[in-house]
């Protein structure tokens, strides 16, 4: 899956021996991995003995993270999965992961014989089958520069079919982004050389990378390599330059590597490499023309165009054709690299999410909680609502925990915790007096014209008036009450409002009470109906203006903040590993279905053969052999 | 003639904290009813007492962990559900027993009215089960209650 991350470093001699159950093998490819007997698990890190358990299980692997309905079914280690895919694997089911991908893990090269063949026999292959194909697999940047060799020299030149491609092949392998230069002027775009001496375009914004100079980056280029020429020349002059240290090795290792090609490659000419040299020479805008030849033959298939510039994540929905996934496969076996080498160009991602944050069971649990907070699940409601709502199953933190059944335990616990939580509240609140609605009801309805019968008759489907907290006696206590305090004159009314106001303790009503934020025992008392609200707001406003400011001031609240500020750094975390976790279960996804595919190409490669051996003529042997 | 006195005046308000559960309660009455109504065209005879039961049992069960397991609803509230039928108390007072756990509805233990004065195949361990034996009981529907399982 990475380039680099999935096959750790050795561990060095003398390190702690293996927790029981755990052997260690080799792999074809001559690391060493560790296989777990018991839990049929192997891992190239190496187990070590720790206090809670034996071995840290990589993080569990859901089959699929949006449709997670069915957690319980894990298939263990990856490559598990495809032991009986062909009989390829010589170690069954249990071979580390990216065993796949390894050079030496896959027979021999006379599996793609019908290529070569077709080559030998002189038919018009187009650039060997092999080749354009090859441009799937490589995101950006070596895949490319394949083009820039026309295809009528490959013809002409190789001798035997696949033997050529595989060379090819390797060449291609080979070539790697190198060097990355700034192109003055257009501030985002970068100049990419490659190993081999291509060079590309590239966005750093925007991620898109060309061949074919845009038009705006073109000026920019040749202004550079206008510097890079003058640089050269004062080099040449003996004139030291502080820039001028990176430019030779550059040259050096091209060259090199030029000269390992050809020898590889026997007389075969380079074309790109004597493109180069005669670049060097007369070094003008022939370099930028021949680019945009080849970036039009790149055309000829247009899906080359687009890999070049989407992200790793669309990959699966272009490896629909099970060819071109076997080819790719094929290819990246013949390079030695890895699934996730040959797949996308973006290595950086991968590897930090190979090593990734740990997701330990407290955090998913953590995780699993934060998503019942999240959506305000009431802890009253059953755990089957819950699930048949449905709501939380498409969060990716519903995949926190893998099955159901610690699903139902962590939510009975949250559950559990948050009712207290949510008594606490309750009590902490003031009680919300039943009385207070009424009142206001009251006020605004009660008149001296209507008795308490036809008050009662007429308002009887009030909710006020049916609320099962008031008794109806009291009801018609306060009714009663009220009516006849309307009658008094408004000075006494005001008085009474007056008493009552400076009967409250400075704690409730103080310079910052609000006007809609009142202390119940003022809303629920009968005096402070009785006045018509404007006149009392008023009142109560000037009241309020002539009292002090709240005597404590809040003092625990740094700490609060402190721990919340804990609380959420802590969160964010859980937050981030999951994000990850998630980012490796679509890498060993993506490493399955190539995986899939490959296998099935295979398959399918040795139905032709045999199909192929099984077409007897009357030649005998000697047809079979003339016709290899 | 004294004034009448309707039902609903004279009751008393439910405990605290019966508005935390009563949505919840509510849609079991809802679902009880359905199954009530629910036809019974080309059920057994006994098939349209099931759903009766199950809702029972999960309405009981629902009020138990609350006030048992998740200690969400108090003595008093618990008292009134009981007293009011949300909740069978027998039935409770069986899942308190060890061994009863998980039993499904009185019915299934009730050894006097079966021939073998035996209780129901659902209280079987599923291993003393014959392999691959897919049961459900007449009395409830129920697939298996043991403790074990």
């Amino acid at each position: 899956m990475l380039s680099s991350a999935n096959l750790p470093p050795k561990p060095p001699p003398g390190v702690a021996p293996l927790p029981p159950g755990w052997t260690q093998h080799k792999a074809p490819t001559g690391h060493p991995y560790y296989y777990n007997m018991a839990t049929k698990q192997s891992t190239y890190t190496r187990p070590v003995f720790q206090s809670q358990a034996p071995s840290p299980p990589p993080p569990p692997v859901t089959p699929s993270s949006q449709n997670a309905q069915i957690p319980n079914a894990f298939p263990g280690p990856f490559g598990g999965n495809f032991g009986q895919q062909g009989n390829f694997r010589s170690q069954g089911g249990f071979g580390p992961p990216g065993n796949f991908g390894q050079p030496g893990s896959f027979g021999s090269q006379g599996n793609f014989g019908p290529q070569g063949n077709f080559g030998q026999q002189g038919n018009l292959v187009p650039q060997g089958n092999f080749g354009p194909q090859g441009n799937f697999g490589s995101q950006g940047n070596f895949g490319q520069q394949y083009q820039g060799f026309p295809g009528g020299q490959h013809r002409g030149n190789h001798r035997g079919g696949h033997n050529f491609d595989r060379r090819d092949a390797e060449r291609r392998a080979k070539d790697r982004p190198k060097h990355r230069k700034d192109i003055p002027g257009c501030a985002p775009w970068v100049l990419v050389k490659t190993k081999l001496g291509r060079r590309f375009v590239h966005n750093t914004e925007t991620n898109e990378s060309f061949w074919k100079y845009p038009e705006e980056v073109r000026k920019g280029v040749v202004e550079l390599d206008k510097i890079e020429r003058e640089k050269k020349q004062r080099k040449e002059c003996g004139e030291p330059n502080g820039d001028e240290t990176e430019v030779p090795v550059q040259v050096e290792k091209t060259q090199a590597d030029k000269a390992q090609e050809e020898t590889a490659q026997g007389a075969e000419p380079r074309p790109g490499a004597s493109e180069e040299r005669a670049q060097d020479e007369n070094g003008d805008s022939s370099e930028y023309e021949e680019v945009e030849v080849t970036d039009d033959e790149e055309e000829d298939n247009p899906s080359k165009r687009q890999r070049t510039e989407e992200p790793a994540e669309d990959q699966p929905v272009e490896f629909n054709e099970d060819d071109i996934a076997y080819q790719l496969a094929a290819m990246g076996q013949d390079y030695g690299l890895d699934p996730g080498e040959y797949g996308d160009g973006e290595d950086g991602d991968w590897e930090e999410g190979a090593e990734g944050l740990p997701l330990t069971e407290e955090d998913s649990k953590a995780l699993f909680r934060d998503l019942l907070d999240d959506f305000h699940i009431s802890p009253y409601h059953t755990w089957e609502k819950l699930i048949e709502e449905g709501k939380i199953i498409d969060d990716d933190r519903y995949t926190a925990l893998t099955n159901m059944k610690a699903r139902k335990e962590c939510w009975s616990e949250w559950s559990r915790d948050k009712v207290q939580e949510l008594r606490e509240l309750r009590e902490k609140q003031e009680k919300n007096d039943p009385k207070i609605p009424y009142m206001a009801f009251l006020q605004k309805n009660a008149t001296p014209k209507l008795f308490w019968p036809e008050f009662r008759r007429k308002y009887k489907k009030e909710p006020e008036m049916k609320d099962m907290k008031v008794s109806d006696k009291d009801r018609e206590r306060w009714y009663r009450e009220h009516i006849n305090r309307l009658k008094l004159p408004q000075a006494t009314l005001k008085s009474d409002l007056t008493a009552l106001l400076k009967a409250q303790p400075l704690s409730v009503l103080n310079q910052s009470t609000s006007l809609d934020a009142l202390p119940p025992t003022l809303l629920g008392d009968i005096r402070f109906i009785s006045l018509s609200p404007s006149t009392r707001d008023s009142l109560l406003e000037t009241y309020i203006g002539t009292l002090p400011a709240v005597p404590e001031g809040a003092t625990a609240s740094a700490e609060d903040d402190a721990e919340l500020e804990k609380k959420r750094a802590e969160r964010e975390r859980r937050e981030k590993a999951l994000a990850e976790r998630e980012k490796r279960v679509q890498a060993e996804k993506h490493k399955q279905r190539r995986d899939l595919e490959f296998g099935r190409g295979r398959l399918r490669e040795e139905e032709m053969e045999l199909e192929r051996a099984m077409r007897v003529n009357k030649d005998g042997l000697k047809g079979y052999l003339a016709e290899e | 003639m004294p004034p009448t006195r309707t039902h609903a005046r004279s009751r008393k308000p439910p405990p605290e904290g019966f508005s935390d559960i009563e949505d919840t309660l509510l849609e079991f009455s809802n679902k009880m009813k359905d199954a009530e109504n629910a036809s019974h065209e080309g059920k057994k005879k006994y098939e349209t007492l099931w759903p009766i039961f199950q809702i029972t049992h999960q309405r009981s069960r629902y009020i138990y962990d609350l006030y048992y397991e998740k200690e969400a609803i108090s003595k008093p509230l618990y008292d009134w559900l009981i007293k009011n039928g949300y909740a069978d108390a027998m039935l409770i007072a069986k899942w308190k027993k060890q061994g009863y756990e998980k039993l499904c509805c009185l019915r299934c233990i009730q050894t006097k009215e079966t021939n073998f004065s035996s209780t129901c195949i659902c209280r079987v361990p599923r291993e003393q089960l014959k392999d691959g034996q897919d049961i459900q009981c007449v009395s409830c529907g129920c697939r298996g209650c043991s403790s074990g399982d």
